[in-house]
């Protein structure tokens, strides 16, 4: 069998590709680290979000703001101490018919 | 020797020590390849599940009700401990438990025993950091309701296991659990840990959101605590419902149990709240008319011999809308005479009394109604004033609103889906329906029900008192009583429902005198809440300045 300058080319090709292999295998463990490493983290950080969460809820739970309203020297509202104002543009001359085409929209929204 | 030669020998010279290891890779690669791989995997690869977490639970405007959050528990291997005491002595102080309870709980019999359970992140770090032999981590999912106690009875409760025990998330476990995500791993030789692959997507659930509103719900909860203040009952519960959707607004009970929602599971004689299926019977088959009469007999009648009605107070001849506004039982059991037994059955049926609702909830009662056959003189004349009978919360409330709404019975809907609600049947003509729902506000403004009284609001409803049976004697006590009162409003153009059942109250034990004021109560909050315009002329006109009253 003789050795020549394909052989050793073919033979260099080979290693090339060991070696190619070889460093993907660490890569791939390397990056199996951090993607690990990376999902403890979200979890920390989810967890973080989800308790965050909670306590917002918490904050704006209806007994907690009836609290903070009572410590501030609020009272419920009577149902008859409320007034409903109701805003009707008005529609005499051309500059008052160009605010009602534009209020109009406005107004129906407040309504709604 | 040419240049070919004397490299293949030093190529083969070079390779030689290689051939047995390739030999050698060879045999462990191919011949013991599979034993070796499942020695590696027992060895390095791994699991790791990832718990999905329970879903939420949202009022119908999105605001949690429920949520879970990740929390950690720990655990004792009994058998790496040598020593509890020492044990005990030394997680102490890292986990806040005293050591005497730690050595108790090392030395129970069973080989593993939860030390702690709901653990913050900083005390699983710290636990970690502490290092000692026998002790596990594992991470769980805590249910967490951020509003406290706030609808509870309706929410229920969740194991330790992550299952739902009781309320909503028991009927709604199956949607409520996900499935976990599964990763698969290798540890390396210092026991870290490498990402491979996700085994399993695994599923997080869709939140659920429920006709529940956040704010009319601790409304309710705080106008039942209010009133049982007041009349120190033994328990009660209130109910609001929109009488156009069906859909449950709010469902408060005092004393508050995440284990039982009485609206849902407790039947009652309801009193005289029912009179009202009579007079809908009455009126809708055309028996009886605006100016027709019945004698009060002046507060006590013979239905047959040896059986009497009586009446709280004694009374003359009085019109329908009288009998109901003075809650006259002598006056109602005529009325039922006219009606017959199978019109009433037939109303009954209609208004949804005697079957389930079938709400989202467990344990629902279906109450219990007479069979037609039951119906004698004297069972037909007790029903038609509310006892001998047994109703359910939800089906009254349910009834009260088919009335406020025109005259549909509506499937009462704890789950939000945006759609219209879903129409049972009609129970009666429109022109039925209004009479009477012009009777109940006469109720209000004339009648037992005062207290339910809304300034420059027109409310309709009807109060209910009933003797409980003693389960002493088996009799009718006549010291304990169910008050309760069920109306809507604003009548113009009714928004809630509200139902207001109280067991037991001391002193005052009338629903016109206990229950009706807590109706008022929340009414005013909820129209405050609404901004409601007032729908009484009359008072409407009272607020306006004396110049713009034209």
């Amino acid at each position: 069998m003789e050795f020549g300058p394909g052989a050793a080319t073919r033979l260099a090709g080979a290693g090339t590709l060991v070696l190619f292999l070889c460093w993907q295998h660490v890569e791939a463990t390397r990056l199996g680290y951090q993607v690990e490493t990376a999902r403890k983290t979200a979890r920390q950080k989810g967890s973080r979000v989800a308790t965050l969460r909670v306590e917002l809820e918490e904050r704006l739970s209806p007994a907690e703001v009836s609290a903070r309203a009572q410590r501030l020297g609020l009272v419920p509202v009577e149902p008859d101490a409320l007034r409903r104002l109701e805003v009707r543009p008005a529609a005499s001359g051309v500059m008052g018919r160009w605010w009602a085409r534009r209020l109009r929209p406005l107004v129906a929204a407040s309504r709604s | 020797m040419d240049l070919g030669l004397r490299l293949t020998v030093a190529a083969s010279l070079c390779l030689m020590p290689a051939l047995p290891l390739g030999l050698r890779l060879g045999h462990l690669q191919v011949v013991r390849r599979s034993a070796l791989e499942s020695r590696a995997a027992g060895e390095f690869a791994r699991v790791a599940e990832e718990a999905a977490p329970r879903a939420d639970i949202l009022d119908r405007a999105g605001r949690v009700l429920a949520r879970s959050v990740p929390s950690w528990s720990c655990f004792v291997d009994k058998a790496m401990v040598k020593d509890a005491d020492a044990f005990g002595v030394r997680l102490a102080p890292v986990l806040r438990v005293p050591a005497s309870e730690i050595s108790r709980k090392t030395r129970s019999a069973g080989r593993f025993a939860w030390l702690k359970t709901k653990m913050d992140a900083a005390e699983v770090e710290a636990l970690k950091r502490a290092e000692v032999e026998g002790v596990g981590i594992a991470p769980i999912q805590e249910r967490v309701y951020p509003n406290g106690d706030l609808a509870r009875g309706v929410l229920g409760l969740v194991g330790t296991e992550g299952r739902g025990l009781a309320g909503a998330e028991l009927t709604l476990d199956k949607r409520l659990r996900g499935a976990s995500r599964r990763f698969a791993l290798m540890r390396d030789g210092a026991g870290h840990a490498i990402y491979k692959s996700v085994a399993d997507d695994g599923r997080m659930p869709d939140p659920i959101r429920l006709t529940l509103d956040r704010n009319v719900q601790y409304l309710a909860e705080e106008a039942l605590r209010e009133g049982a203040e007041k009349h120190s009952f033994k328990s009660g519960y209130l109910a609001v419902q929109d009488p156009q959707t069906g859909e449950i607004l709010a469902m408060a009970s005092w004393p508050t149990s995440p284990l039982k929602n009485p609206l849902v599971q407790d039947a009652y004689e309801p009193g005289s709240t029912f009179k009202v299926v009579t007079a809908l019977a009455a009126v809708d088959e055309g028996l009886v008319k605006p100016d027709d009469a019945f004698d009060g007999e002046n507060g006590k009648w013979q239905v047959v011999p040896g059986v009497a009605i009586t009446d709280h107070e004694g009374q003359g001849l009085m019109t329908l809308s009288q009998i109901l506004e003075r809650s006259s039982n002598i006056g109602i059991a005529k009325v039922v005479e006219r009606v017959g037994p199978s019109r009433f059955y037939r109303m009954s049926r209609a208004l949804g009394f005697g079957v389930k609702t079938g709400v989202a909830l467990p344990g629902e009662t279906a109450g219990e109604l007479k069979p037609l056959s039951d119906l004698t003189k004297v069972g037909l004349a007790a029903c038609s004033y509310g006892y001998g009978l047994a109703v359910s919360p939800l089906q009254v409330i349910g009834a009260y609103s088919a009335l406020a709404n025109g005259g549909t019975l509506m499937e009462p809907r704890l789950l939000y889906d945006g759609k219209p609600g879903a129409r049972v049947r009609r129970i009666g003509s429109e022109g039925a329906v209004r009479e009477i729902t012009a009777i109940l506000e006469g109720v209000v403004e004339r009648g037992t029900a005062a207290g339910a009284r809304i300034s420059g609001y027109r409310v309709a409803g009807k109060t209910g008192t009933a003797r409980k049976i003693d389960p002493l004697t088996h009799k009718y006590s006549t010291s304990a009583y169910v008050a309760s009162f069920v109306g809507f409003l604003p009548a113009s153009a009714p928004r809630w429902t509200v139902l207001v059942v109280l067991h037991e109250p001391h002193g005052a034990y009338y629903g016109g005198q206990t229950a009706a004021p807590i109706f008022a109560a929340l009414g005013r909050r909820l129209l405050a809440l609404e901004t409601v315009t007032p729908d009484m002329p009359a008072d409407v006109l009272a607020l306006l300045p004396r110049s713009a009253r034209r």
